[in-house]
């Protein structure tokens, strides 16, 4: 090239980036960074030893917890493939590739992808979307997003699902939030993460990891199989019982480390430990406060066209489409009309000029042409998932603000027939609002269920909104009457109160719940449950109460459930009365998370009821209430 | 002179806008001044940020500070637990690097032997010294020198933003030469800086040790760090220092940690303690 030109060139390219410097930093953080190890490699890369929280700030239920871990958990099917999460997964031993979005017209980086070997994609958002709300899914990577802080990278991260702070049982719970700041020094990469989690952290956990840039690494594919790898017990969660892990000291042995020092927490990351030693007293886990009640009612959508409807007592699950609205359990009495609005404007939203996926098999209008927006189609179906009055106080109400099309050979009054929306439950839902027990008032005829089974599911005749819809039974569990709907072209299941993220299984013993019945609706879900991609996404399941969940959510709620249950059998065999196994405190490690001291559910009822359902005291369990006779 | 008012006013700009024949000639004739203003552009921003100051008044390192550093600052060991809060087992050097040479060094290493040479600060030296627990006191000793005292081995580190004209005799602490990363290349023109941070490079240091437990560097090693603070939404600030150790003499590459300390609110605590050689 002719050196003048060059010259020319080089100017204006200096003279251009002079003057054009973009608004926002933009350092460029793609490429294939290595990982080094010149940190804590003996952790990183073969693994953790037991029994190691040396400079963690954990908290005692975080320290108990660990201490039950079993490391034969990682074989269950639902943990097999499962990756490390974001705030862990810097910390693994895995080579990282990070790739950019630009955006064609401004040229800035809108988003930074993070990937290493068996993760799933991490995305963070430059272009300033806001984070969904916080009953939305929760994943392995969670939702990044992240600004310019000079030439660093500030990247803040929620919806995180429940991972692990040191992969030997450390826990870090699905409370916890991100903060992760990228350095980028020439060909290192630096990154600071900052954990905070109410729930098994004391502080924030900070931890600073390097990467190398190495132009000829390549992430290679990592296919991940379920297999059978033991041969166990169906609905067996491996654990130990309190005080029988026989490794919790065999790290500080093998080192030559205080056993004190070993067991973690704030004081052992600070320089003073060395010299004064714990000054913290180590605090017994406690359940939060209580919040308020949750009586606002929000809409999420969770795929296709069915919907969540927080805030009305239980979740309500609601599809909506060409056939109408059915909506999974109607909420509490006092919040239908709050409901209704919800509905409605779901109804109004909806496009009937638009053919959705897969159409209605009732509707056979879909193929014409339409010139003006037709009425929103109504409620046609409410289930019920139980007959608590948070699930099913909503009845009445809903049921008259619907519409059932009879016809044909309709005996008695058809337009009678025609009145209000279907209702759906197990028999023994209506047989409890029938013949309620004392203090509990009788249901009227317009709440009661329309329509019963008592096999062990029931589907709905045809197609609804382009899906089959199917009731499945679950004996015995949270009461004697629950319901799992599956939503099968969806892969949505609403699980009713068998599975819920904001407490301990409500068990309502005295109308034949049990914790072995509760225990088996969860595997139940985890059966029906596919996971999309590393064990998340996929199947997703509608809580009876809390945010949007996956198979991977109800796998952690069902090793929380079995655990606890396995500590009370344990101490039931060994004879300790219900105020021993109180004392006893089973559940200690899980209480911040879904403990209660007030309100409805507490951790004592929650013990007693566990208690007394797996025959404690010697007492046999309350019969279950008398199912009716079946019909011919 | 003022190579920026070479930029505005000398004879480049007003070249480009001429016609592609004249602009040629005008080019050729004047090569030389060409490649000087070429210089003068690439050097802009610094000199830019320095005016965007106090026009015409030579801009110290100090009031240049991109981010400001000083304060007291406390180490937060959560990484590299069993081989920073005590003197980790003789032969214990997981993760560092060591060739063939700095295994059988870490492998001879006798601490009664240094104690009583008078050694006992080597692991306290520039390549090591931020990887110890305790806290650290940065404050500016003069408009060009940043100061880090630490409470580990009662150590004093001297980063000079100006080089210094005489090389002095290897310390611990050797020679630290330092300057400030502004934030975007430092290509703002004037106005406040939008952050940055500190690049140290520190050679001339005695042989020291990378961990108590005798883990070697030379004489010959090169320590480059980079600090960086970050700002949290709760009111916490970090420092976040990386630290690159080159070694070819003891290590098979180059070494690099990460530590972080988080900022106290006084100094009252500040208690320092001299160096041990065990």
């Amino acid at each position: 090239m002719n050196p003048v030109r060059s010259a020319v060139s080089a100017v204006f390219f200096l003279v251009i980036s002079f003057t054009a410097v973009p608004a926002s930093a933009q350092v460029d953080f793609s490429g294939e960074w290595a990982p080094r190890f010149w940190e804590d490699q003996p952790e990183r890369v073969p693994g953790p030893e037991l029994g190691d929280y040396l400079g963690i700030p954990i908290s005692e239920a975080a320290r108990l917890r660990a201490d039950a871990w079993d490391a034969s958990i990682q074989t269950l099917p639902e943990w097999q493939c499962r990756p490390h999460s974001a705030d862990y997964i810097w910390r693994g031993p895995s080579n990282l590739r990070i790739s950019k979005e630009v955006d064609p017209v401004s040229r800035e980086i809108t988003a930074f992808h993070a990937e290493w070997l068996r993760s799933v994609d991490r995305a963070i958002y430059l272009d300033g979307r806001p984070h969904p709300p916080a009953d939305a899914l929760h994943t392995w990577a969670g939702f990044s997003t992240a600004k310019w802080d000079g030439d660093m990278l500030t990247v803040t991260v929620t919806h995180l699902k429940e991972g692990y702070l040191r992969r030997n049982g450390l826990p870090r719970s699905d409370k916890a939030t991100l903060t992760e700041h990228w350095m980028r020094n020439g060909d290192i990469l630096t990154v600071m993460t900052i954990i905070n989690d109410p729930v098994y952290l004391t502080e924030p956990f900070v931890r600073t990891t390097d990467y190398e840039l190495d132009l000829r690494q390549q992430v290679p594919p990592y296919p991940c199989g379920v297999v059978q790898e033991v041969d166990r017990k169906k609905g067996e969660v491996p654990n130990f019982l309190p005080g029988t892990n026989p490794y919790t000291t065999e790290f500080a042995t093998r080192h030559k480390i205080a056993a004190d020092a070993t067991r973690g927490g704030a004081d052992t990351m600070y320089p003073d430990f060395l010299a004064k030693g714990r000054t913290q007293p180590i605090a017994r886990p406690e359940a939060p406060r209580p919040g308020e009640a949750d009586l606002q009612v929000r809409l999420l959508p969770v795929r296709g066209n069915v919907y969540m409807l927080l805030g009305a007592g239980g979740n309500i699950t609601v599809s909506v489409g060409r056939d109408g609205v059915l909506m999974v359990d109607a909420g509490r009495a006092q919040m239908t009309d709050q409901v209704l609005a919800a509905i409605r404007q779901l109804q109004n939203d909806l496009d009937l000029r638009d053919t959705p996926l897969g159409s209605g098999a009732e509707t056979r209008s879909s193929v014409a042409s339409r010139h003006t927006e037709p009425p929103a189609k109504p409620i046609r179906y409410i289930v019920n998932t139980s007959a608590d009055p948070d699930h099913a106080g909503g009845n009445e109400k809903v049921r008259m603000a619907g519409r059932t099309f009879t016809g044909g050979n309709v005996a008695g009054n058809i337009a009678d027939a025609g009145e209000g929306a279907a209702i759906l439950a197990h028999e023994n839902v209506l047989q409890r609002l029938l013949e309620p027990e004392a203090g509990e008032q009788k249901a009227p005829p317009d709440a009661q269920p329309t329509d019963t089974y008592y096999t062990d599911s029931m589907k709905l005749s045809h197609f609804f909104n382009g899906e089959g819809i199917q009731l499945i039974h679950q004996p015995s569990a949270h009461t004697q009457g629950d319901s799992l709907v599956w939503f099968r072209g969806s892969d949505v299941i609403a699980a009713g109160d068998i599975y819920s993220t904001v407490s301990y299984p409500v068990i309502d013993a005295r109308h034949g719940g049990t914790i072995n019945g509760v225990i088996d609706g969860l595997n139940r879900i985890l059966d029906l449950s596919v996971a999309e991609f590393r064990t998340e996404g996929g199947t997703l399941v509608v809580p009876g109460h809390g945010r949007l969940s996956d198979s991977a959510d109800v796998a952690y709620y069902r090793d929380m459930v079995t655990i606890i249950r396995d500590r009370v059998q344990a101490m039931i065999d060994k004879g300790m009365t219900l105020d021993q196994v109180k004392a006893a405190r089973p559940t200690a490690d899980y209480e911040p998370r879904y403990g209660a001291t007030s309100g409805a559910w507490t951790t004592d009822m929650f013990v007693e009821a566990v208690y007394v359902t797996l025959g404690g005291g010697k007492k046999p369990a309350p019969k279950p209430a008398s199912p009716p006779a079946r019909r011919k | 002179m003022s190579a920026s008012r070479s930029v505005r006013t000398g004879r480049l700009q007003a070249s480009v806008t001429v016609r592609r024949g004249r602009l040629q000639a005008a080019l050729t004739v004047r090569r030389g001044r060409l490649q000087a203003a070429l210089i003068a552009v690439a050097m802009m921003p610094s000199l830019c940020l320095a005016q965007g100051r106090q026009a015409g008044a030579p801009v110290t390192a100090r009031a240049a500070a991109p981010v400001d550093l000083t304060g007291t600052w406390v180490s937060v060991v959560t990484e590299d637990w069993r081989w920073r809060m005590r003197t980790p087992p003789k032969g214990d050097y997981a993760s560092v690097p060591l060739n063939e040479a700095g295994t059988k060094a870490a492998d001879s290493w006798d601490p009664a032997k240094d104690a009583a040479a008078g050694e006992q600060c080597r692991a306290y030296g520039a390549a090591a010294v931020m990887r110890l627990p305790g806290r650290i006191r940065i404050s500016w000793d003069n408009d060009t020198t940043l100061k880090i005292e630490t409470e580990a081995g009662t150590q004093t580190r001297l980063l000079n933003f100006v080089a210094q004209a005489q090389r002095s005799e290897p310390s611990w602490q050797g020679s630290s030469i330092a300057n400030w990363q502004v934030a975007g290349g430092g290509r703002r023109g004037g106005g406040t800086p939008r952050g940055g941070s500190l690049r140290v490079v520190t050679t001339n240091m005695r042989p020291g040790y990378l961990r108590k437990n005798g883990v070697p560097y030379s004489a010959n090693a090169r320590v480059t760090e980079y600090i960086n603070r970050t700002n949290e939404p709760n009111g916490d600030a970090w420092l976040v220092v990386t630290t690159v150790v080159e070694d070819p003499q003891n290590l098979t590459s180059r070494f690099v940690t990460s530590s972080h300390f988080k900022k106290v609110p006084d100094g009252s605590a500040w208690s320092p303690t001299p160096c041990s050689a065990s």
